[in-house]
Formats: C-alpha cells, structure tokens, sequence
C-alpha cells in the first residue's frame, strides 16, 4: 500500500509559507523534494496556492468594516424587531379564532332555522350508502383531504422559514 | 393609559435591543475583519470561482458571525468558526445554483488577465483553469491546506468532515492539481 504522507511534508509546506522555498531552504530538505513524490506534490502544490493567495489577497476590494458593522447592526435589528412581532400577531390570530368560534357555537344554540337545517343534513348523511361511495371516490377523497391538509402545513412552513 | 404605553414600547426596544445583540463591540469587530476579510474573500472566489458572489458571501458570512452568540476561546477558535460559516453558505450557494458552474474558469480568467506582469497572470490563470477542473471540496480542502496552513483537524471542522477521512481526500486531491498544473506547465 502506497503511503499517505511523509514526515518531511509539513516541513516542506513550512518552507514555501515562509517564502524559503527552494532557494532559502536546507539542502537536506531540496534534496529529499527531490527524491519523495509526496513532498514535491507539496512544494508544487504549496506553490501555487500561496502565489495564488498573495496575488488575491492584494487584488480584494472588500468592503469598510465599519460598514459591514453598521449594515450587521441595522439587520440584526431589524430581524430582532420582526421576531418580537411574532407573538402579537400569533395571539391576535388567535383571539380572532376564539371570537369567531364563539359567536358560532351562540349562533348555533339560538338559531332555530340553523338547528333545522343541522338536522336535516344529518340525515341526509345518515342515509348516505358510504360504503359504496368510498368504494367508488376513497382514493380522490382521500388525495383531497391531503391536499387540505399538506397546503396549509406548506404555507406555514414557508412563512416559518421567510 | 399614556404611561402603559409608553412603558410597553420602552420595554419592546429593551427587548429589541437585547435580541439584536452582538457577539462583538464594534472595535474589536473591526480589528478582527482587517484581519481576516482578505483571507476569507479569497477562500470564496477559490471555492464558488464568482467574485460578485464571494463578495456577497463575506457580508453574510460575518453577520452570521456576529450572530452566532458562541463564546470563542481564542482568535483561532472565532477564524475557524467563520470559515466554517463561509465554507456552509458556499456550499448553500452552490446548491441554489447562485454558481455558473461552467463560467467558473471564465470569469476568473477574465479577472486574472488584467494587472501584473506577463507570468504571474499566466501562473494565476493556470491555478485558476486547474482549480476550475475541481470539486468545490476538493479547492476548498487544498485552500484550507495550502493557502491557509490549517492542520487537519481544522480542515476536518470547517467542511464537517470526519477527521479519519480528511487524509486520503486530501492526497487525491493535491495528486490530482499537480497533476493538472504539471500538464499545464509541461
């Protein structure tokens, strides 16, 4: 089995980080290079990457960090005071449910036309041959149920997510 | 009534500002960024090969940074942990398709041939077109190892690899550019 590595590699790699390599380094260390495919794959490799970053280092236009402080202060802020949003809007959703809830269930217990048309739906359900009619649409009422289901988890997830 | 109100409204911005917290004063940010921006800009233009992009990435990077809430222990520590911060967005990147896979060696080549003398803009376009012909893993493993000097186990946290593995992807990898840039310099 091939080796992974060498001992003298991070040695190498130190040389070239330094800016030593090859004409500043130890004769010792040129003359393995030379001899150990790893450590030449280093030297090149090293190289190039460290001629590469100096050259990218001197060429970055990035911006101030006093501007990316600002900008960092203003979003943290922004996202903090849209958190803090969060929960008055989830209690005024839910005190509108409630009160809607409410004024059903009292629409319901003084509406006498409304428990008539109640009871007559009942039985109209009641006599339904549901068997049969599962037998004939369960899998589009089914899939339809779960569209009812997996639209709605769908939009709170992505209103979570935003 | 007006008291309440008031006293809501200071208690929100309390809270506000509480939450808006960040891991740094601005001195000390500002001294770590000098510090560490022109690193971590050209980590991003090796890895995505987009420098509209690795710019936007930096800004995000640091604001993650910042508001990250972790403790750091030590200047390693808060470099380390924003490099992994930039290797995730550019792998988020990536997946969104944000990087022109194909125009990579392009538009960097572009970049490359203007400015400097005549063989450090060739040397520069063939790392470029060489690291172009490479997995966004692998440069960002060679950068991290090569251009950066991080030791294994620093590689290993930054890209969420297991330590155990990092040896053999990384002796593929730096096989594989100098192959590329000895057949480009024979």
């Amino acid at each position: 089995m091939k080796p992974l590595d060498c001992k003298f590699e991070s040695e190498v790699l130190a040389a070239v980080m330094e800016a030593r390599w090859p004409e500043r380094a130890e004769p010792e260390l040129r003359a393995h290079v030379s001899s150990c495919a790893i450590c030449a794959e280093v030297a090149a490799v090293g190289t190039a990457l460290e001629t590469e970053r100096e050259t990218l280092r001197t060429e970055a236009v990035v911006p101030d960090g006093g501007l990316v402080w600002w900008r960092a202060q203003m979003r943290a802020r922004r996202e903090a005071a849209k958190m803090a949003g969060r929960p008055i809007t989830a209690a005024q959703v839910l005190a509108l449910a409630s009160a809607a809830g409410l004024a059903g269930a009292c629409f319901g217990a003084t509406s006498a036309w409304f428990q008539e048309a109640l009871g007559r739906i009942a039985a109209d359900v009641h006599a339904l041959p549901v068997q049969q009619l599962l037998a004939e649409h369960g899998v589009a009422a089914a899939a339809a149920g779960a569209v009812l289901l997996l639209v709605p988890a769908a939009v709170v997830l992505a209103i979570l997510r935003d | 009534m007006f008291r309440d109100t008031t006293y809501q409204d200071f208690s929100r911005e309390r809270a506000i500002d509480q939450a808006a917290e960040l891991v740094m004063d601005e001195e000390s940010f500002r001294a770590f960024y000098d510090r560490t921006a022109r690193g971590i800009w050209a980590y991003l233009v090796r890895v995505t090969g987009d420098r509209t992009l690795a710019e936007d990435l930096l800004q995000e990077a640091f604001y993650r940074f910042l508001r990250a809430g972790a403790a750091y222990e030590s200047e390693s520590h808060r470099r380390n942990s924003l490099y992994r911060i930039a290797s995730n967005l550019a792998v988020d990147a990536r997946r969104r398709s944000l990087v022109r896979a194909a125009s990579v060696a392009g538009d960097e080549i572009e970049h490359v041939a203007g400015g400097q003398d005549a063989a450090a803009t060739e040397r520069s376009t063939d790392v470029t077109r060489a690291l172009a012909q490479m997995k966004p893993r692998e440069r960002a493993m060679l950068w991290l190892a090569y251009a950066e000097g991080a030791s294994h186990r620093e590689i290993a946290d930054t890209l969420g690899l297991a330590p155990g593995s990092l040896k053999p992807l990384l002796f593929r990898a730096r096989r594989k550019l100098a192959g590329l840039l000895g057949r480009r310099q024979a």
